[in-house]
């Protein structure tokens, strides 16, 4: 456990290993309780019991993230360090760095918010299984925290389709709607074949070096004097960054995400606008800062390359995101292209490397996702409602909104200025936070962009917020909110004027404890 | 050697992609994904045993992929059925409830 050096040795987990996989063992328990519950309870039995003890274990997991959190923090500061070591559990393959804990906490988070979200919305006749509904969540989140741990291509590749084949099974739920079975089949072949495309880039980063982690790649490639075939390395890590291009929805890879978020049940489009996106970003986050960024040869600025096809990808994921949602009238269809628009804010920290004395990549990457979390599973919330309430989520269905249900209208409005980016909310901190990254790095033409793609995409926010206060349809019986539902929507509207009002001490933890160069950066 | 086993990988790749991306029948699109993974295995194992640094460790990389692949098959099958009974039709071109 020598923190300069890989080791090939053999690895066994040992019992005191085992328990900093506290967070991970207990999602696990819960899931298989759950799916033995679920079995012998009645049929006639409310599953809203096992959504509870979903919650339960989503909590108690965040529990265990947080205590270890903790626990690092306290152990780092006494020996006059500021950053204590990070733990490398299996020979290195699995990590528990305060990037990975800072992303577990926010799928964790995110997760428990959506199941408590559900509990108020999901219909027995629309999800027949309400049970599988909640606890497949569980092995779904594992995977998302699998791949913000990951140390190695295994673990990575293993988490990223724990999380992808769960998602799959989530999609299509609502049995006897053809959209949601349409959708859930739309989603494995793109999400097949974008594994396929990140297995095969796998295959050529292991072929060219010998090893499957991280640290290990990274060694190779600095230790060989030239890499041996620079093409084939070329290859490997686009088709890497291709797959997860897929994964996280950006432009031009984005197509499958309208479909799939529009016949998915609204939390778990919800889920995987936040979470599968999120994990995948910390995936590429990951594999860029810990491979991409030592891949050189002489004559092929490789490392350079691959962060200007992120900032590329990136543009494009705002520039097509915002103008296909100019006409959309779908709601979710509409969330999902301003989800293609926030993949591309969050592939800038990503694509920015670290140059010119800028080195708060991960400040602003955590703090935009973080904003980006609440406000989207905010508006999913509200959509979920008037989904509810009007049998169809069309941009019509928010009519008069602000006289059938004033508050949720006044909920949504702050989570619309938030996606537009306007103060006094979070999302308005985490893309000016963005924006000041990438005008310290000198990055000033994808600085345009990111402006320009705001300012169009306040055209159909501001459509949203029009129909809720300025239209009526004379029909003014009020939306009813579940009471789940309703918090869930109080607390990502509070947290996100918090985040609005005072960003500073979440911004500042980030970049005290989240360093590239000892949470990514290591071998 | 190496060489012949990465082109016939990349072969086999493209083949997969070109059904995935243009095969009408559902089955044949979910068997052409499993060519690309396998396509990919088929790389690993040749690495592991003619690579620049053989090791081990692609055979065990490819067993972790054919057992995920084989998960990943089985819920792509599941999915499909609900949807054939749903829509009663294998043909992608059918599937267009949310394109009108």
């Amino acid at each position: 456990m020598s923190p300069d050096t890989v080791s090939n040795e053999l690895a066994p987990l040992s019992w005191a290993d085992a328990a900093y996989f506290a967070p991970e063992w207990i999602l696990l328990a819960f899931f298989i309780l759950l799916a033995v519950l679920d079995l012998f309870l009645a049929r006639s039995t409310s599953r809203a019991v096992i959504g509870y003890l979903t919650l339960t274990g989503l909590v108690a997991s965040m529990g265990a993230v947080l205590w270890r959190l903790i626990d690092r923090d306290q152990a780092g500061s006494g020996e006059g360090e500021p950053v204590a070591d990070v733990i490398r559990l299996l020979a290195d393959s699995y990590r528990i760095d305060d990037f990975a804990s800072m992303l577990k906490l926010v799928f964790l988070a995110a997760a428990a918010l959506i199941v408590l979200m559900s509990l108020g919305t999901v219909k027995q006749e629309e999800v027949p299984n309400r049970g599988e509904f909640y606890y497949l969540l569980l092995p779904a989140v594992v995977g998302a925290m699998m791949m913000a741990s990951a140390g190695d291509l295994i673990t990575l590749y293993v988490g990223l389709e724990l999380l992808s084949v769960t998602t799959y099974v989530l999609v299509g739920l609502r049995k006897r709607e053809v959209k949601s079975a349409e959708a859930a089949f739309k989603y494995v072949v793109t999400g097949g074949i974008a594994s396929a495309f990140i297995l095969f880039g796998m295959s050529y980063l292991y072929g060219l070096t010998g090893a499957t982690n991280f640290g290990a790649i990274a060694q190779a490639f600095q230790s060989q004097q030239a890499i041996a075939a620079p093409e084939l390395l070329y290859a490997g890590l686009f088709l890497l960054l291709g797959g997860f291009g897929v994964k996280i929805a950006a432009a031009p890879f984005h197509a499958w995400a309208p479909d799939v978020y529009q016949g998915a049940p609204t939390p778990i489009t919800a889920f995987l606008a936040v979470v599968a996106k999120g994990a995948s970003l910390a995936a590429m986050f990951r594999l860029v800062f810990s491979i991409g960024f030592f891949a050189s040869a002489p004559g092929w600025p490789i490392a350079d390359d691959i962060f200007l096809l992120l900032l590329v990808l990136a543009a494009a994921a705002m520039i097509v995101g915002t103008t296909a949602a100019l006409v959309q009238r779908n709601m979710k269809r509409l969330l999902a292209l301003s989800g293609v628009a926030n993949a591309g804010y969050l592939l800038i920290p990503i694509g920015l490397s670290l140059q010119d004395m800028h080195a708060s990549n991960t400040g602003e990457f955590g703090f935009y996702l973080i904003a980006y979390m609440l406000m989207n599973i905010g508006a999913f919330a509200v959509v979920s409602l008037v989904e509810r309430s009007r049998g169809e989520e069309l941009l019509g269905g928010f009519a008069g909104m602000y006289h059938r249900a004033p508050w949720t209208a006044i909920a949504m409005l702050i989570f619309l200025l938030s996606l537009a980016g306007l103060p006094v909310t979070g999302g308005f901190f985490g893309k000016l936070f963005i924006l000041l990254g990438a005008a310290q790095s000198g990055a000033y033409w994808i600085l345009a962009v990111m402006v320009a793609s705001s300012v169009i995409s306040y055209y159909f926010y501001f459509a949203i917020a029009r129909q809720m206060f300025m239209r009526s349809l004379g029909d003014d019986t009020p939306i009813p909110v579940p009471v789940t539902t309703g918090i869930v929507i109080w607390i990502c509207a509070a947290l996100t004027l918090v985040l609005g009002i005072v960003p500073t001490p979440l911004l500042s933890w980030m970049n005290e404890h989240i360093s590239i160069v000892t949470d990514l950066l290591v071998r | 050697m190496l060489a012949s086993y990465l082109t016939m990988a990349a072969i086999l790749f493209c083949i997969g992609l070109y059904g995935a991306l243009t095969k009408r029948n559902a089955v044949i699109v979910l068997l052409s994904i499993e060519l690309m993974l396998n396509a990919a295995n088929l790389n690993l194992v040749a690495f592991s045993k003619y690579g620049l640094a053989p090791s081990l460790k692609g055979q065990i990389f490819s067993l972790f992929s054919i057992t995920v692949g084989a998960a990943e098959a089985a819920v792509g099958i599941a999915v499909l059925i609900a949807l054939f009974r749903a829509r009663g039709s294998v043909n992608v071109d059918d599937y267009d409830e949310m394109r009108r």
